[in-house]
């Protein structure tokens, strides 16, 4: 078990908060959607801080209007991935940015086993570090 | 190409002896800078019986091809491109006759790319910045703001890192970046000194950060500070799914050793190295070459800088700074809080932000920004707001700041009475609740500390420190506030 | 949501604490309604019986929102909408306008309108129907999905065509989210009567049935002057006799598609003008000329030639089925 505040992975920017209601998402995803962000839906279960791409649950949402259907997405995508990490992000096309601007976590697995920390012993005191999710010794698909 | 125009006399001009600046041609009010030029503007006071558009004369002459007497080895040259000129002089509000303070004077002054070295900050200070300052014919002299043309900025690399790559490495979006520097500042062993790394990261800090002035001193070596952080920094990293760091502090006595040390960061993993303004523009902008070659983040403490940019009259305002570590290249700098202890007032700093972090800045006077400049696409430097806050201000820090920023909360972190671990957490639900409220729409400014009490309802790490710092507020005058604004903005 | 809706809130609520009184005028003037109203009387000439029905179905779905303020109710009531009727006959400006009055009602949350055809919604693969529909859904979502022709998404020769699936996730959306979606349905009226015979499903989701009444000459011909004036040009005395023919003559032709069929005349009549003052471009052009429509612009139609419309061979016209032609 992960001893940290909330026992839990603190990626994305909302991970020390209470779970977010649908209406929170909405009002997030609605603060997305006024700044011109498209909105993508991805989920995995390899949740190593490096691991950039997570799957896409279908293409980033492009000139939406209304918040509604990407919160149908998500909710599809965590019907459809229940016990895998599921994030929202929100990307910005324009000039100097192109990058994401938001990143939250809107799914997790029912319990979260952590991190291994492996130590490699070089020359000197110098140490190499690794880190590797607990779950990512089994499969993809059935870690959670 | 034609000759440069002049409407200079040759023969009075160059017969020898001592003319007036004015006269030499340092002084011409018709000029109209070229796109490719470069400008400085001064804040002049000259001596008594000495007339401002002399005296702004007289800068440029000395910041560019003057010396004190006609020398013949000017015609030599195309010296009317290499003089640089004195074209604008403004009297600055509020001062002068009537008021308490001596008469100034902003000076609009133009330099010809050609007078410069492509891509060294050395060479364009020791011209802008050289002997000038120490000149008998001012009282006082201050570079307040340069306008850097696109063509001189293509030749320097800028940013190493950049916020948007530094957010890409770090998978962090969407919310100011959280951090500590150690504390006590110097005496504990590198032992103990990694504690407190381990404590605040894990706790929920993204960097904790060495001080400026811890090196490599008889209670902890550079070489056990190195590893017991990194050690405190993979834990932190385990243990909570996040990507986490420590500026480990590289400045040496010598480039050599700097390297060495960041060599050694680099090869334990560490994602960012730090520097301090003390070593030097030189070594400044060798250590974001290196940053650049080997995929780290370069931190900058401003150390050193208040020694000549706080008083208003005399030195140069931290803003020119800023323009030039976005040159220099580093990906962090130390830029002012507004409702810490250090100076700042929030127009000034408001100003120092979007010089960092702006594609392109629009002249903006209240700001301090007295020139349109386009960036280049040079990559934007993340400011670090660091001293004297804590979690009670988070909504005014997100207010003056904005997303875009490293909040760094020392004693807010290490000083909880509950522990670090506490401090930390504290702080990140703070961070993001507040976040939260904004993108919500809320009047986050002014429904603040509501806010976070309601947060303080579930979270009894943030109600500690909401209690414990309630009333800490540092309200002290700005001594460098806007010439054109009706009243100094008071800090919060 | 916003500011309206509070403010009407706001009344409800003192009213039903005083004497459980409401006042209507103030809340439909609150709406601000009547100036989307005043905006279609402006846009659309004639059309008297849509217009009825639009108040009619405002005026319900406002003394509705009342009744759920007084908890009389707590059902969304169904709000999606078929419009029939030939082409040209204003079913889409009165959708663009239906979004507006369900977003000042607080129906919908953006009120704007995604048109649609077959062609947007079905795939030609299979596990391509689902996520084109599902696209087109969510760009529509917090206003209006305007399907026009919508009985093509079901073909009853082909029990293998993708049409029905995408029936299938409309269906569900228009029970399941109707708080975020309202579906408008069009097409000819014969061709939508069918397809509700054999898709019930659909027919009972539907709460208003529009018929878009074909217009009078008359109606067209004032059609023709406020199109006319929006571009800066005039009918002569003579140009204005000869359209007079012109209409009766057209509706009577096949494919002819009311406004639509009108502004497509304009533009060739148009073309004709230019063409006959370049012809004479030796003579020095007044502003009067250059906005002027005569008889001849309007004559050379081979509507009067040849008892065709104009624009595309007959033959070819009846292949493309597109534009007036259909």
């Amino acid at each position: 078990m992960m001893t940290n505040h909330g026992n839990r992975v603190t990626q994305g920017q909302f991970s020390f908060l209470p779970d977010l209601s649908d209406e929170q998402i909405t009002a997030q995803i609605k603060y997305a959607l006024k700044n011109g962000w498209a909105v993508n839906v991805e989920y995995t279960d390899d949740p190593h801080p490096r691991n950039t791409y997570w799957e896409m649950f279908g293409m980033p949402m492009f000139d939406l209007k209304d918040p509604a259907g990407i919160l149908m997405e998500i909710n599809h995508c965590r019907e459809t991935f229940p016990n895998h990490y599921v994030r929202v992000t929100a990307f910005d096309s324009t000039r100097g940015w192109e990058s994401p601007r938001m990143s939250f976590i809107v799914n997790r697995p029912d319990k979260e086993p952590g991190f291994r920390l492996v130590r490699e012993e070089r020359g000197g005191r110098s140490m190499g570090y690794t880190i590797a999710p607990y779950a990512a010794d089994r499969p993809e698909g059935e870690r959670y | 190409m034609g000759k440069f125009e002049t409407n200079i006399d040759a023969k009075p001009r160059y017969s020898a002896g001592v003319i007036p600046y004015k006269k030499m041609g340092y002084w011409e009010p018709d000029y109209r800078p070229k796109d490719t030029d470069v400008i400085a503007l001064f804040r002049i006071t000259p001596q008594e019986g000495v007339d401002p558009e002399e005296a702004a004369a007289a800068v440029a002459g000395e910041s560019s091809t003057a010396t004190w007497t006609v020398v013949w080895t000017d015609r030599l040259t195309a010296c009317e491109l290499y003089r640089a000129k004195a074209y604008r002089v403004d009297p600055v509000p509020n001062t002068g006759a009537g008021t308490a303070i001596d008469a100034q004077y902003f000076a609009y002054i133009a330099y010809d790319l050609d007078l410069f070295e492509p891509g060294s900050i050395a060479n364009l200070t020791a011209s802008i910045i050289g002997n000038v300052f120490g000149f008998k014919a001012v009282k006082a002299l201050r570079l307040e703001d340069m306008r850097l043309p696109v063509a001189y900025l293509k030749t320097f690399q800028g940013p190493a890192t950049g916020i948007v790559v530094e957010r890409e490495r770090l998978d962090k979006f969407g919310r100011p970046l959280l951090g500590a520097t150690t504390k006590p500042k110097l005496g504990l062993s590198g032992r103990n000194y990694g504690r407190v790394v381990y404590e605040a990261l894990k706790g929920g800090l993204d960097f904790v950060k060495d001080d400026e002035n811890i090196n490599s001193q008889p209670f902890m070596h550079w070489r056990d500070r190195f590893l017991y952080c990194m050690e405190a920094v993979n834990r932190a990293s385990a243990a909570t799914g996040e990507v986490k760091g420590h500026y480990l502090n590289v400045t040496a006595g010598t480039m050599d050793e700097m390297i060495e040390r960041a060599d050694f960061a680099k090869n334990l993993g560490s994602a960012i190295v730090m520097i301090d303004l003390v070593i030097g523009y030189t070594a400044i902008q060798s250590m974001a070459k290196w940053a650049r070659n080997h995929d780290m983040i370069l931190h900058l403490h401003r150390a050193g800088n208040s020694t000549y940019s706080r008083q208003k009259n005399h030195g140069m305002n931290f803003r020119v700074i800023c323009k030039w570590m976005r040159m220099a290249g580093v990906d962090h700098i130390h830029a002012g809080t507004v409702v810490g202890k250090l100076e700042g007032d929030p127009l000034m700093i408001k100003g120092f932000y979007d010089t960092l972090r702006e594609t392109r800045t629009e002249m903006s006077l209240e700001h301090g920004l007295f020139f349109d400049q386009d960036w280049a696409s040079l990559n934007k430097v993340m400011p670090v707001a660091s001293g004297g806050i804590h979690a009670g201000q988070m909504h005014q820090l997100i207010h003056y700041l904005g997303e875009d920023v490293v909040l760094q909360f020392g004693g807010g972190t290490i000083g909880h009475p509950d522990g670090i671990q506490a401090g930390a957490i504290a702080n990140r639900v703070a961070l993001e609740t507040m976040i939260l409220a904004r993108n919500e729409g809320r009047d986050y400014l002014k429904e603040g500390p509501e806010i976070l009490e309601a947060a303080a309802k579930w979270c009894s790490p943030l109600r500690a420190a909401l209690e414990t710092w309630k009333d800490i507020t540092f309200n002290y005058a700005s001594t460098d506030t806007a010439d054109f604004v009706p009243t100094a903005t008071a800090s919060v | 949501m916003g500011k309206s809706d509070d403010a009407v809130a706001a009344i409800v609520s003192r009213h039903a604490q005083e004497d459980g009184v409401v006042d209507l005028e103030a809340e439909f003037r609150a709406s601000n309604i009547q100036e989307v109203l005043d905006t279609l009387d402006r846009e659309l000439i004639g059309l008297m019986p849509i217009k009825t029905r639009i108040r009619e179905i405002a005026a319900l779905l406002l003394v509705e929102r009342l009744r759920k303020q007084f908890a009389l109710t707590s059902e969304t009531p169904t709000l999606h909408m078929c419009f029939t009727g030939n082409p040209g006959t204003g079913k889409t400006t009165v959708a663009m306008r239906m979004g507006e009055i369900l977003k000042r009602l607080g129906y919908v949350r953006e009120g704007h309108l995604v048109t649609v055809t077959r062609d947007d919604l079905v795939g030609q693969y299979i596990g391509h129907t689902a996520p084109k529909t599902k696209e087109v859904i969510k760009k529509a979502m917090g206003g209006v999905l305007f399907i026009d022709e919508a009985y093509y998404l079901y073909k009853p020769e082909n029990e293998r065509d993708y049409g029905a699936e995408s029936i299938e996730i409309l269906l569900q959306i228009m029970e399941n989210h109707r708080d975020d979606l309202v579906v408008i349905l069009a097409g000819y009226k014969d061709k939508m009567d069918q397809f509700f015979m054999s898709n019930p499903g659909m027919r009972s989701r539907i709460a208003h049935h529009l018929d878009f009444p074909d217009y009078s000459a008359d109606e067209l011909m004032a059609i023709t002057k406020l199109m006319l004036a929006d571009q800066s040009y005039r009918l002569s005395p003579e140009a204005e006799r000869a359209l007079a023919e012109y209409v009766p003559l057209r509706m009577a032709l096949p494919h002819f598609a009311n406004a639509r069929s009108i502004r497509n005349a304009l533009d060739r009549a148009r073309l004709r003008h230019a063409n006959r003052l370049f012809a004479a471009r030796s003579q020095a052009l007044t502003r009067s000329d250059l906005m002027t429509i005569e008889a001849a612009d309007i004559r050379a139609s081979r509507v009067f030639r040849e008892g065709t419309p104009d624009g595309v061979p007959a033959a070819v016209g009846l292949v493309t089925g597109q534009g007036d032609l259909r």
